[in-house]
């Protein structure tokens, strides 16, 4: 397969990504754009050896991180999309997890378990992958799941009690 | 009931959550759970996160990607300021020397979207039809007065096809392109092919004189292929393909030479 074929097949999953960490479609596909002409560019640096996929996530990730940076020095916000969650997600079921609520608490997240969560669970990566693409020592890939898993269960209300939820 | 471990790890409970244990591992964390209800609620309300988080999330459809996220597409774009840092910097210098109203001189830099589309299309013909063998060409060049004379008349621009005998290419033949740019700023272009005796291929991609274009040389490379675009008050042409850097410049002044040549004036002199 030749590279650029090859970068397209990881398109979908880095748009995947993209979404969760911008929540917002078009700022994902300007982030994902951004991550692709720069890995044309620079392809004479990658080592073919390597995995294309995590190399192409660490790229997302670095750009990402940055223009988080430059917006909190601006002091910006950024509007998330009302988001696919509220109209179309249908009442949650015993035992399942508010969707709007989840995404609420995951606003709340600190930016780097946010970003290690969700690479986690939307992508598949292992830990060990996660950590390379983060560039950030495996320990820290779990402690920052853990945190965020410990945190997301208290945002979303839930104790030890599974709950049943009342919806209007 | 066998017994099972004493404890379980937190990172396994985490691998255990999402996917990532051998399928023995799995079953004895799941055994462990069974007995301690506690730590079990806590597993189940992650896995519950992870499907709110799919849920919210779900995988993108590989069809549906935009034009603008396909690499082929992106590849083809001028690599932006990396690429027009030099010529940035000369039309600087310039107008530094020559003053304010100097500013003319930026017209040729601040205007690439008229060989930008050309050069993409004259690189997109060449990938495209470099690889054909029977159908590289629509017109042979067995019948060049044919070839000459039709496409002279589409692209409205006399051309003759360069001899390149002397760098080692025979003429394979031509086709006529469709315009660039749908909006009327060029029309058809000709896509002249030759080939040498290890059957590498260059084409000539030629249109008439983009309106209000000024004089214009450019060198790009993209992918394997480098591209020399140039353009004078009649013509445009680019140059594509994959030689050595030595041949493919001189194949490319060879091609520019005898293309700008004028019974009055002589050729125009090639900028290297």
């Amino acid at each position: 397969m030749d590279f650029l074929d090859e970068i397209e097949s990881c398109v979908p999953a880095l748009r995947r990504y993209a979404r969760a960490l911008t929540r917002n479609a078009d700022r994902a596909d300007d982030l994902v754009q951004d991550c692709l002409e720069r890995a044309i560019r620079k392809r004479g640096l990658f080592r073919p050896t390597g995995p294309l996929q995590a190399w192409l996530f660490r790229i997302l990730v670095n750009l990402w991180r940055n223009s988080l940076r430059s917006e909190r020095r601006r002091g910006e916000h950024v509007a998330y999309d009302a988001l696919v969650v509220e109209p179309s997600i249908p009442a949650p079921q015993h035992g399942r997890l508010a969707l709007g609520e989840m995404n609420r608490a995951l606003d709340r997240l600190p930016d780097d378990q946010r970003e290690t969560l969700l690479l986690v669970v939307l992508e598949g990566v292992s830990y060990q992958e996660a950590a390379t693409i983060l560039g950030i020592p495996i320990g820290t890939v779990m402690s920052r799941l853990s945190r965020a898993r410990a945190a997301l269960r208290a945002l979303t209300g839930s104790g030890d009690e599974p709950r049943l939820r009342t919806v209007k | 009931m066998t017994p099972g471990p004493a404890s379980i790890p937190e990172d396994d409970l985490h691998a255990y959550v999402d996917g990532l244990l051998p399928p023995a591992r799995a079953a004895e964390v799941e055994a462990w759970l069974a007995g301690h209800p506690e730590k079990a609620a806590e597993v189940e309300h992650w896995q519950r996160q992870n499907e709110a988080l799919i849920a919210l999330y779900p995988p993108v459809a590989p069809d549906s990607i935009p034009d603008r996220l396909r690499p082929r597409q992106l590849a083809l774009k001028p690599r932006g300021v990396t690429l027009d840092w030099p010529q940035l910097a000369a039309a600087a210098v310039l107008i530094l020397a020559l003053g304010a109203g100097a500013g003319w001189a930026l017209r040729d830099f601040d205007r690439p979207h008229g060989s930008t589309g050309l050069i993409a299309s004259a690189v997109t013909a060449h990938a495209l039809y470099v690889k054909e063998n029977r159908h590289a060409v629509e017109v042979a060049a067995a019948d060049r007065d044919h070839l000459v004379s039709w496409l002279s008349n589409r692209v409205a621009r006399s051309i003759t096809p360069p001899d390149l005998t002397p760098e080692g290419f025979e003429l394979v033949g031509g086709r006529l392109l469709p315009p660039a740019y749908d909006d009327g700023t060029t029309g058809p272009a000709a896509q002249l092919m030759y080939q040498n005796a290890a059957n590498d291929r260059v084409t000539v991609y030629i249109t008439a004189a983009v309106p209000g274009e000024k004089n214009a040389y450019q060198f790009t490379s993209r992918e394997t292929l480098d591209a020399f675009y140039w353009s004078n008050d009649r013509i445009t042409c680019t140059v594509v393909g994959s030689l050595p850097e030595e041949e493919m410049k001189a194949v490319a002044k060879k091609i520019y030479t005898q293309l700008t040549w004028r019974p009055d004036g002589g050729a125009e002199s090639w900028r290297s």
